[in-house]
């Protein structure tokens, strides 16, 4: 298991470059889409690596058994199944992985105010930027393809208080609880990264087609397609998100 | 009766009253029953909490003894009694607590107290008061179906304590199995619903807790655990000491220990405190292994501290009390600085913090030369001090250092301040251990002169050169000077044959050595001494000689390190006057390497006399090679081997003698050999030459036309040379000799006449075959003779030739040719035309003239019957057909005609006689071949000449002797 911090610090550096180029963009959105969606789906896929949180939480938490293991991916935290992430609008989606970043972010300082004085605590500390750098890149992707999100601006990482932890009464439970966040984080990432290269795809075909705005017209064609009720207008109604 | 009735209250106090004094002053026991007032639980702690009171105590004050007993599930089940004393005061609350070591929340506990009064002042109560009624102890869970239940929860333990787990199992749950981290663990079964798991000796594993979890094996998959928090052990500070140095702060420092942090805000890591009783100050430390205590009051001399770490589980203190004055951490001396250095000596000055004029420091200087301490001194300071460093070396780098602590009550030394310096260089101090080595050249000394390196402390300094001063001893005005530059260790002189006085110095920058003087004589290194074997062991050679003269200066015994080598390496050991052995040890000596030592005798007067020659090696070893034999006087039944000595430094030991192996079939040994026989009738012969100077060997008395084999080894006093392969020989026959004596004259004989007959060879020509055949002696004149017909042979003197070609023969003055006008160019001469028609047709492109005779009729040239004109010319057979047959005649005139042709300048014209053929035949070849031309036509040639243009004139006479070459051949007519 060793073997495994030197990779972690690969992804790290490269999520590193990665949120440099995010708070590029913070100051000003950028007018490439395909970049824009290149480097979001790379963002989601680095990101949806295990090793970069689950697997030192794990070690550090003395989870390292199989049982224990499996209790963390038994009972994942509910975030938007791959399926339902594919079957949303791109406006949807958008709006729902903007919306869950914005939880895991929370749930993230919570995490890392538990675990003051460990290994993982400075990893915690740069999976919330990270995470902050990827809602910046969504919002703007949104912003670019003329279909604003209904959040006001880009938020600033750190920025705002960070709500109320709850206090479990067992910290056992809350490792278990935690451990399932992290996988659940992770795995949503994996699945944000597929659906993201999907459209990447799916562009690239129709560029071959219309070279010129297809990814636009793509994305008006979803938003002109779905066009949600008032009660589905909000993600909150279509997927379970915990928070 | 309002009267009674108000007095019957008093009464009864009265007698109440009357008869507690009655117990007091009669000492009657009396009992007081506790009441348990609250019983309450921490079930984080596991703690009962215990609260009563003494009613009916009529005392201010009463020490009193108290009983509580604990039983567990049911009142019969006592699992603790425990008895308390202390003092009780009227109306007061008591308190008392109890921690389970079962979770509360598992089982039910029962709880009763009882008391007796425990006082002096009062008879002793020898009995207990009665029990009070048991008071129920239990923590109320509520267990859901399907749910398991486990205390104690994030219980936070000391490594190596003991805790017991209980399961709390929920309705439909069963086959619970629990794991403590990967290990299972396993519990007792209280009830159907409790079940208890005791650990002894919990470990630390982690900071984030040992993690217990449980897992029912029924329908429901859902995991429940708990986390123990365990806490190294916490431990005592190590080492706590305290110091000042400016006696402003006082710095405390300890060694820590192991940190007992947890995460989960389970525990910090442990505090530290410190507290002064004198003052009566406490603080809390900044650093977890140390603190600077600031000196509020210059008057406190005395320092009482009680350094006190606690975490959540435990609490440590150790204590220090000292006095300030002994607790001085001296500052390192300042302004060190080094003065008046010369090459021998350096005064080293510093100073020192001083507290007043009586305060003393003890100072401890220290120099150090390649980190290795070759100096100490402890000095007394008061403020500042100085120090000489003597006795040191020229051109050496020091480190000087020193320290100080307080000289009346030592604490500790203070830090080193020093300072580094190099000593200036000096004049070298000893002179060079020389030596030299002689040898005769061309009728002149050739003197190696060699010196070892002079030892850091003697050379003091960086030597630059060597100096050589040559006397000549004979004349004394004569000397030569030389100067060697460092770092060579040796120079060559050729001197003439005289006696000489060397004096040998080395210089660096600031002076000279003494001088080192060798003296040289006539007969230096013509000193002829017996060579005598000496025998080594591994570590060298043991050397010893006979002094031959009382007044030695000394001895001096050389050797070459490589004697094998042309570079030798001469080593030397220089010995006193009154030595006469040493031991000559080297790592270079080597096995199998002959050491030649020679011990010199040096005189009075430096010089060298050659006392003897030692020779031997440290171990002997087995002849490497052995030599190359070669056969001398083979005969048919003896030959002689014999090969070359070999070179003595070669040798791998001394030589001792030879073996001679001889093989052979069926053979008889000489009865000085060994005779062994061998496999397949073979017999070997072993000769033994115990001479090794005898370097030839004869084998006698062997068979001719056999074969032999032999071998010739060296052998040492380690054994003999390798066995190589024996040299195969054959005995020659006994006839062979006949043979040759025979042969050779006869051979000679032969060879003789050989050369006599070529040396004759043109007389021999002329006699036998000479270029022109007398046909007088021709064979076929025999021929002829027998068919008597003398006519059948042509008399040239009787033919008019047509054509005449001269030959270039030189045949002595008759061969200068007077036709060609020019009698030395043998190329001239008449040339056949070149464009001859050979015998197919075909012709030449040679140039050539034609000579009409125009004596002859133009009618039979017009008749065809000339034999040559421009164009293809025609044969004539008429003229061939006369010796020889055509065929013959034909190649023989081909062969001279083309080395005509050879001979000829293709450029030069050739003249050409043409004839007239008066007779009226044909040429015809055909007819030629078959009709060979009758001689007797000859008459009607007419003789014809050709000259040369530029020739004047032309003598031609019988008498002119002209050796001339009649051809009439092809084209040639």
């Amino acid at each position: 298991m060793r073997a495994q911090f030197p990779q972690r610090t690969l992804l790290s550096l490269a999520l590193s470059l990665l949120f440099l180029s995010m708070a590029r963009a913070t100051r000003g959105c950028s007018s490439s889409s395909p970049q824009l969606l290149s480097q979001l789906q790379s963002q989601a896929n680095i990101t949806g690596d295990t090793r970069l949180l689950l697997e030192p939480y794990i070690l550090l938490q003395e989870l390292n058994t199989p049982t224990l293991r499996a209790a963390c991916r038994e009972y994942p935290v509910t975030f938007p199944s791959e399926d339902t992430l594919r079957a949303l609008s791109k406006p949807h989606f958008l709006s729902t992985v903007y919306t869950t970043l914005g939880r895991i972010q929370h749930q993230l300082d919570a995490l890392r105010q538990q675990s003051p004085k460990t290994k993982v605590f400075p990893l915690l500390e740069r999976a919330k930027w990270n995470v902050q750098g990827i809602r910046n890149n969504i919002y703007c992707m949104a912003h670019l393809l003329n279909h604003p999100l209904e959040t006001p601006n880009p938020t600033e990482a750190g920025s705002g208080a960070s709500p109320s932890t709850t206090t479990t009464p067992s910290i056992f439970q809350t490792k278990i609880d935690n451990c399932r966040f992290l996988w659940g984080y992770h795995s949503f990432m994996g699945s944000v990264g597929r659906v993201f290269r999907e459209w990447k795809d799916g562009s690239s075909r129709s560029r071959r087609h219309s070279p010129r705005h297809s990814l636009l017209r793509a994305w008006r064609k979803g938003a002109s397609r779905i066009r949600p009720s008032r009660s589905s207008q909000s993600p909150m109604s279509r997927v379970q998100v915990p928070w | 009766m309002a009267f009674s009735v108000a007095l019957h209250p008093a009464f009864l106090l009265v007698v109440l009253s009357l008869k507690t004094s009655r117990s007091e002053v009669l000492g009657e026991p009396f009992q007081l029953t506790p009441e348990i007032l609250t019983v309450s639980t921490e079930s984080k702690l596991q703690q009962v909490n215990l609260q009563w009171t003494v009613p009916n105590l009529t005392h201010q004050e009463l020490k009193m003894a108290f009983q509580i007993e604990i039983s567990r599930i049911n009142t019969s089940n006592i699992v603790w009694v425990e008895n308390y004393s202390t003092t009780v005061k009227w109306n007061q609350l008591l308190h008392w607590n109890w921690k389970s070591e079962i979770p509360l929340e598992c089982v039910t506990h029962f709880i009763r107290i009882r008391a007796m009064v425990d006082d002096a002042k009062y008879l002793p109560q020898n009995s207990w008061s009665n029990w009070s009624s048991w008071k129920e102890v239990s923590v109320q869970v509520s267990v859901a179906p399907n749910t398991l239940l486990i205390f104690p929860d994030n219980k936070l333990l000391e490594e190596g304590s003991n805790v017991t787990i209980c399961l709390l199992y929920g309705q439909y749950l069963y086959n619970v199995s629990c794991m403590l981290q990967k290990e299972p663990i396993h519990g007792e079964q209280l009830d159907s619903h409790v079940s208890l798991i005791k650990l002894n000796n919990v470990v630390f594993h982690s900071v984030s807790g040992t993690n217990i979890h449980c897992k029912a094996m029924n329908a429901t998959k859902m995991i429940f655990g708990t986390v123990l928090f365990v806490s190294k052990v916490l431990e005592e500070p190590k080492n706590f000491s305290c110091e000042t140095q400016d006696f402003k702060t006082l710095k405390c420092s300890w060694e820590p220990g192991v940190d007992t942090a947890l995460v989960w805000s389970q525990q910090d890591s442990q505090s530290y405190t410190l507290y002064e009783s004198f003052s009566g100050r406490r603080e809390l430390c900044d650093h977890r292994n140390s603190h600077n205590w600031q000196i509020t009051d210059d008057s406190q001399e005395t320092y009482n501290f009680t350094l006190t770490t606690e975490n959540n589980l435990r609490k440590r203190s150790v204590n220090l009390i000292f006095n300030l004055t002994h607790r001085v951490h001296q500052k390192a001396p300042h302004d060190v600085t080094l003065e008046n250095i010369d090459a021998r000596k350096a005064n080293m000055t510093w100073k020192v913090l001083s507290r007043g004029n009586n305060y003393i420091l003890l100072c401890q200087i220290e120099l150090q030369h390649e980190r290795e301490v070759i100096h100490e001194h402890n000095v007394s300071v008061h403020m500042s001090a100085s120090y000489l460093f003597s006795d040191l070396e020229p051109d050496t780098k020091y480190k000087a250092r020193v320290r100080c602590a307080d000289a009346n009550h030592f604490w500790k030394w203070s830090d080193w301040a020093q300072k580094e310096f190099c000593t200036p260089e000096a004049a070298p101090s000893q002179a060079l251990d020389v030596w030299r080595q002689v040898r005769s050249e061309n009728g002149s000394y050739v003197v190696t002169l060699f010196w070892k390196p002079l030892l850091k402390s003697q050379a003091n300094g960086k030597i630059v050169s060597y100096n050589i001063v040559v006397e000549n001893q004979d004349r004394l005005s004569e000397s030569e000077h030389y100067s060697v530059p460092a770092p060579a260790l040796g120079t060559q002189l050729s001197l003439d044959p005289c006696s000489y006085k060397i004096h040998i110095t080395a210089n660096n920058s600031v002076g000279v050595s003494p001088e080192s003087v060798m003296v040289l004589s006539n007969d230096s290194g013509h000193e002829e001494v017996h060579e005598k074997r000496i025998k080594g062991t591994k570590d060298g050679f043991h050397i010893s000689w006979e002094p031959t003269s009382g007044d030695a200066l000394g001895y001096v015994v050389d050797w070459c390190v490589h004697s094998r080598d042309q570079h030798c390496d001469l080593q030397w050991k220089n010995l006193g006057p009154n030595t006469t052995s040493t031991n000559i040890t080297s790592g270079a000596f080597k096995p199998g390497v002959r050491y030649n030592f020679r011990i010199f005798e040096k005189s009075m007067q430096q010089k060298a006399q050659l006392l003897e020659k030692q020779t031997g090696y440290t171990q002997e070893l087995a002849p490497l090679e052995n030599p190359e034999v070669t056969i001398n006087n083979f005969t048919s039944n003896s030959f002689i081997l014999s090969w070359p000595s070999y070179d003595s430094d070669f040798q791998s030991a001394f030589i001792e003698g030879y073996h001679v192996y001889l093989k052979s079939k069926e053979m008889q040994c000489h009865p000085k050999g060994k005779r062994m026989t061998l496999p397949d009738y073979w017999v070997l012969c072993e000769y033994e030459i115990k001479d090794p100077e005898q370097k030839a060997f004869t084998v006698e008395n062997l068979r001719p036309e056999s074969h032999y084999e032999f071998l010739v080894t060296p052998y040492t006093s380690a054994g003999q040379g390798p066995n190589e392969t024996f040299t195969k020989v054959m005995t020659p026959d006994e006839n062979s000799n006949m043979l040759l004596k025979i042969i050779l004259p006869m051979t000679l004989c032969v060879l003789l006449i050989i050369i006599a007959c070529y040396w004759k060879s043109q007389w021999v020509k002329e006699k036998c075959y000479p270029d022109i055949p007398n046909p007088y002696k021709s064979s076929i004149l025999s021929l002829i003779k027998s068919k008597k017909n003398a006519h059948l042979i042509m008399n040239v003197k009787d033919c008019i030739p047509d054509v005449l070609e001269v030959i270039n023969k030189v045949e002595g003055p008759k061969t200068q040719c007077i036709v060609s006008g020019n009698p030395h160019n043998e190329d001239v001469s008449m040339k056949p035309p070149s464009s001859v028609p050979t015998e197919d047709g075909s012709s030449g492109s040679v140039p050539f003239f034609f000579f009409e005779n125009f004596t002859y009729d133009q009618s039979a040239f017009d008749s065809g019957s000339h034999g040559l004109i421009p164009g293809p010319l025609k044969d004539t057979p008429c003229q061939l057909g006369l010796l020889t047959p055509p065929e013959k005649l034909l190649n023989v005139l081909e062969k001279d005609y083309m080395k005509s042709l050879a001979e000829s300048p293709t450029e030069e014209t050739s003249l050409i006689y043409v004839s007239q053929l008066a007779s009226p035949m044909g040429g015809d070849k055909d007819s030629l071949a078959t009709n060979p031309p009758m001689p007797g036509h000859c008459s009607e040639y007419k003789m014809q000449m050709a000259v040369p243009g530029r020739l004047p004139s032309l003598a031609l006479s019988e008498n002119n002797s002209l050796t001339s070459e009649i051809l009439l051949g092809q084209g040639e007519q």
